[in-house]
């Protein structure tokens, strides 16, 4: 089979008696249930007629009825015998995607499935150890063998810190449990961190503070709001299924919708061609925009008082102990200076008098530095709250990435303030949370050690160790990466990986024998050396973490081809069936980790099977959103396994937490979290004073040590110097990049591979407004070189003891930003829906070019230490010609925004 | 089918790369009925070099419009394969925007199912011409949208199949439907056995 594209004009129909299988989406967040059809190539397929198929449909079929799109088909080997699988939305389904919608990811998720005969040939199906340069065939036993004598040599000689852990945080509880538990039970190890941050911390810190959960409301919420705010994405884009099952409907219904967005795509424009209000502000200024509105809000009186009244803390109640303890927590230190805390909305220390306070909120200003419309926030300030007349709108607010990872801290203390001033947060269609990106695959198998963290923020606390700053300053000496990229996933990306240049490609000691003490002894002498050792688990080899960089390679089985768990976006837990058998010799992550486990003397890795992995971290789940733990306990009652009962539910799942009555032998779930119109009887039909139910704070409450809601301030000047550093000087442009639908939370197999998204987008592409592409000589087709020398990077693992020591001026004065270059190449997509002045680009590369991140700044948010991913500054100058320009087979030129 | 295939003459790599596509449909029509007999499909190279490729075999010729007729960027709505279900297709002069797959002297002159291949949405109604872009959609189901211009490409959206194109042959003025590139929604097979 080719790799390009071939449309077909027939495809084969499970018969009636084909197997039936549930399963989820791969990909994104919003995880929209599968059936998975399979039957033998050797036995007849189905016909057209609705007693010849599986799905007891006459062909053919009406519209949302079931078909089956020729890219839903493929052939797999399932207990060594090829199978035809058809794999399809589920049309059953009452939850997610209702009735069976898709998006263009799931929709094409069968050609996933490891073919030879397709793209996905080159699946890794052999452990690999690299000897003289080239990556080489082992057996199971000497991969493993020579990867744990090494590791343990690393932790003995230069200790657990020596021993980095960079994994997914999201593919499925098994493996996320059992890497953690060897990383943090086990080694013990403070580098260790997850694909999309440089170190261990939360992605919200203003959520976290506030008490809010990224993801207590639940999709139906975003639909039963009557005003919706919505920052930093398009969720048809991304989380697609959120889009055109709640929220499309319910602005049919006359919902408003308010977004902040550089850039314009087709939700976007579909909610404009409906009366939305589009602010499309420059990057990075949400926070000053969401503290004009609330403060038009408050001066006003528009507030929701009563809420408030109930439900915000006054300073006393925010200083009296925040429940981890009065000094070491994260909270605390933020607070030391008074820099956010404030004593509730009103009063001398209120938030209002904080706002009113604060030049860069008044809305001309705010206005100015956005690049927007002052109009917009008296508009936006009118529609949250009613403007004061009739009843209170309710009102909701979703974030994402573009917002988050823009202003890490003041963005998102900014919209949980405003929320709370609008009434938001624990009441149907009146939430506030992340609309989310990859899907919630993660439990703690350990503790973060945080204390033999060596970095120090100021005050007593230590923070999470950045991974990637340890790396660069020579302490890493083995960097054991799980099923992600590591470097181009960071910003500033071509520093880092000059860094695994120097310290792994350059090292003077190369295996260059099959034998498998000398292969030890080699890669144990570089690690001495100062050098460093890659240890990589993945699907496919990946570019350069596995290609160029990886000593040893573990093939790993994955979606389909092991039972696992999950959970999505509104805390949706549910069992991806294995249906098929996994390539070659590949095996699951967390059996590759049980088995180095074991060979490094850990005890707790004798595990049979996923389901035995799973059943162990249940408890572990114990008290967090997902809590899938009494999900076992009724299993056993009923005298199965957790995977089986789980199975029972099929693509409907349960949303964590999950509580079980056994008075009645009932399993619920939980539609919300901070649910405030939970009563005492909906708690006791629950049974969640019984047993091993497990009663928590923020299932009628909020995450802080009172249950009320922290109003915090998020001051401009914590980031205005970053920003205003930023700030394209000289013909420079902003860029900011991110995700396209297409291809999200799906980059990892689906780009090269799976043909039909090959076509559409076979490399790279900018975005450019037509002002700055006409000043530059730039068409769309053309091949431009966004290129800067301006990226700054944080060279140095620091101990903080002034107040403003991680603040970004300070640390240029003192000598810890230095300026790094970089450059990726795109095909110029000029259109009028990205902002003036603004570029944005996919931040990863679809062909082999240098990945878009390289342009952005790899410098921590320095309260958070998340980055700033959307911060970057390029210039961009045309260098030819794309084929794509003239030719009428790849990519597409139409803009998104079309309605 | 003795008529031949009306050239057009241009200079650019695109225009030859439709004339080529066309040569070779048209050699395989010519000699198809009578040398492929026992083969239920074939893959047939529209773009040498750049590789498109589509099972076309043993569909009708239909005559469905007439090119001196057609008014710029104003769809002319027919029915093929057959008149069953989702058979519903749409023929355009797209205003002079060179188009994969096009006939007529300017290489403007597309057809394309109407049914949405995502859930089979109807797209009557939807044609937009934006500056130099022809789009279908957005479909008022899910709101995808569909490149013209690039052999019906999702441009924006939820599909995950191009939508399909009626391949088109030019008689003297007169335009034929000779065969359909991709799956129709709701159908296993485009081609229904009665």
């Amino acid at each position: 089979m080719s790799k390009e594209y071939t449309p077909r004009d027939s495809v084969p129909l499970p018969p009636k008696n084909a197997e039936k299988l549930t399963t989820c989406c791969d990909y994104c967040i919003v995880a929209c249930g599968y059936n998975v059809y399979r039957w033998p190539t050797s036995a007849a397929d189905g016909g057209p007629k609705a007693g010849q198929n599986a799905f007891g449909e006459d062909f053919p079929t009406a519209m949302l009825k079931s078909w089956v799109a020729p890219t839903q088909h493929n052939v797999v080997m399932h207990k060594g015998k090829p199978h035809n699988v058809v794999i399809i939305p589920d049309r059953e389904s009452k939850v997610v995607n209702i009735g069976g919608d898709s998006s263009i990811r799931g929709g094409t998720i069968a050609q996933k499935c490891f073919n030879p005969d397709t793209p996905t040939r080159d699946r890794l199906t052999q452990p690999l150890i690299r000897i003289n340069g080239t990556l080489q065939p082992v057996s199971w036993e000497l991969a493993l063998d020579v990867a744990a004598e090494v590791g343990k040599h690393v932790i003995k000689e230069h200790g657990a810190n020596a021993y980095s852990v960079k994994q997914f945080s999201y593919q499925f509880v098994e493996n996320t449990y059992a890497v953690s538990k060897f990383a943090k039970r086990h080694i013990r190890t403070a580098s260790f961190t997850f694909h999309d941050t440089p170190s261990d911390v939360t992605s919200t810190p203003g959520f976290r503070d506030a008490g809010f959960d990224n993801f207590a409301p639940s999709y139906k919420d975003w639909g039963d709001a009557d005003v919706l705010m919505i920052c930093g994405t398009d969720p048809y884009e991304t989380k697609t299924m959120i889009f055109t099952q709640f929220i499309r409907p319910a602005i049919e219904k006359g919902m408003k919708t308010i977004w902040l967005n550089p850039r314009e795509t087709a939700g976007l424009a579909y909610a404009k061609s409906r009366g939305a209000l589009h602010i499309q502000l420059y990057p990075g200024t949400d926070t000053v925009v969401l503290g004009a509105i609330s403060r038009v809000i408050l001066e006003k009186g528009w507030e929701d008082k009563e809420w408030i009244d109930k439900w915000v803390n006054n300073m006393w109640e925010s200083s009296s102990g925040f429940g981890q303890g009065t000094r070491n927590t994260p909270w605390q230190w933020r607070t030391t200076w008074g820099k956010f805390q404030t004593d509730g909305v009103y009063g001398k220390k209120g938030y209002k008098q904080w706002l009113l306070s604060q030049k860069e909120h008044e809305p001309k200003a705010a206005a100015v530095l956005a690049g927007i419309p002052v109009e917009q926030i008296y508009q936006a300030a009118e529609w949250l709250t009613g403007g004061g007349k009739g009843e209170r709108p309710k009102a909701s607010f979703g974030i994402e990435k573009g917002f988050y990872w823009s202003n890490n801290t003041g963005n998102t203390n900014a919209i949980s303030s405003i929320a709370t001033i609008c009434g938001a947060g624990g009441r149907p269609g009146q939430m506030v949370g992340r609309f989310g990106g990859h899907q919630r695959g993660g439990t703690g198998g350990g503790k973060y050690p945080r204390n033999k963290s060596p970095e120090k923020v100021p005050g007593r606390r230590r923070r999470a160790l950045d991974t990637d700053r340890w790396l660069v300053s020579g302490h890493t000496r083995l960097a054991h990466v799980v099923g992600t990229t590591w470097i181009q996933a960071m910003c500033g990306s071509e520093g880092l990986q000059d860094k695994f240049d120097e310290l792994v490609t350059n090292n003077p000691h190369q295996v260059r024998s099959k034998d498998k003490a000398s292969i030890i002894g080699t890669l144990k002498k570089r690690a001495d050396s100062g050098g460093m050792v890659v240890l990589d688990h993945d699907i496919y080899l990946r570019n350069p973490i596995g290609t160029k960089y990886a000593d040893i390679v573990f093939p790993a089985a994955t979606w389909g081809e092991e039972d696992f768990v999950r959970s999505n976006g509104e805390r949706r837990i549910r069992l991806y069936s294995k249906f098929y058998d996994a390539p070659g010799e590949a095996r699951p992550d967390w059996w590759i980790i049980a088995q180095l486990g074991k060979r490094m003397g850990f005890d707790g890795f004798d595990w049979k099977d996923s389901n035995e992995v799973c059943e162990e971290s249940s408890r572990f789940s114990r008290g967090n959103r997902k809590a899938y733990h009494m999900i076992k306990v009724a299993a056993h009652k009923e005298g199965k396994t957790l995977h089986q009962k789980l199975r029972e539910m099929g693509t409907e799942g349960i949303q964590g937490p999950t509580f079980y009555n056994y008075a009645t032998g009932e399993l619920h779930g939980t539609v919300r979290l901070h649910d405030t119109t939970l009563t005492e009887a909906d708690l006791q039909r629950r049974g969640e004073y019984v047993g091993a139910n497990m009663l928590n704070k923020k299932t009628t409450h909020f995450n802080t040590q009172t249950g009320r809601i922290n109003i915090q301030k998020h001051p401009w000047s914590l980031f205005s110097d970053y920003w205003s550093w930023m700030s394209p000087k000289d013909d420079e442009l902003w860029h900011t990049n991110g995700r396209i639908n297409e291809v999200w939370q799906s980059g990892f197999d689906d780009m090269e591979r799976r043909p039909y998204i090959a076509q559409r987008w076979p490399e790279n592409f900018v975005e450019i407004h037509p002002d700055d592409a006409k000043a530059r000589g730039i068409e769309s087709g053309d091949w431009v070189l966004m290129h800067s020398d301006r990226v700054p990077y944080h060279v140095h693992t620091i101990k903080g003891v002034g107040g403003d020591d991680f603040q970004f001026s300070e640390l240029m004065k003192n000598g810890h930003i230095k300026l790094d270059k970089g450059a990726a190449k795109a095909v110029a997509m000029v259109t009028p829906a990205v902002k003036k002045g603004v570029m944005y680009s996919y931040f990863l590369s679809p062909g082999k070019g240098q990945a878009s991140n390289a342009l952005q700044g790899r410098v921590v948010d320095n309260i958070s230490g998340n980055y700033n991913f959307k911060m970057g500054v390029s210039k961009v100058k045309k260098i030819g010609e794309s084929k794509y320009k003239k030719e009428f087979v790849h990519m597409s030129f139409a803009p998104r925004n079309i309605v | 089918m003795t008529t031949p295939v009306e050239i057009v003459k241009k200079d650019e790599e695109s225009a030859a790369e439709h004339d080529l596509c066309m040569m070779t449909r048209r050699r395989f029509l010519m000699t198809g009925s009578a040398t492929v007999v026992s083969v239920s499909t074939i893959s047939l190279s529209l773009f040498p070099g750049s590789s498109v490729h589509a099972e076309v075999v043993n569909y009708p010729r239909k005559h469905i419009a007439r090119l001196s007729e057609l008014k710029d960027d104003e769809p002319v709505d027919f029915s093929y394969p057959d008149n069953g279900a989702h058979s519903s297709a749409m023929l355009v002069k797209m205003g002079g925007a060179k188009a994969g797959g096009a006939i007529g002297p300017q290489s403007d002159v597309v057809a394309f199912s109407y049914v949405c291949t995502h859930q089979g949405g109807p797209l009557q109604g939807q044609y937009k011409a934006v500056d130099n872009h022809r789009v279908l959609g957005q479909c008022p189901m899910h709101l995808s949208t569909f490149d013209l211009t690039r052999h019906g490409i999702v441009a924006s959206g939820q599909a995950y199949e191009s939508l399909p194109q009626v391949l088109l042959e030019l008689d003297g003025d007169d335009i034929y439907a000779v065969g359909i590139m991709g799956l129709l929604y709701g159908r296993n097979q485009n081609l229904i056995k009665s």
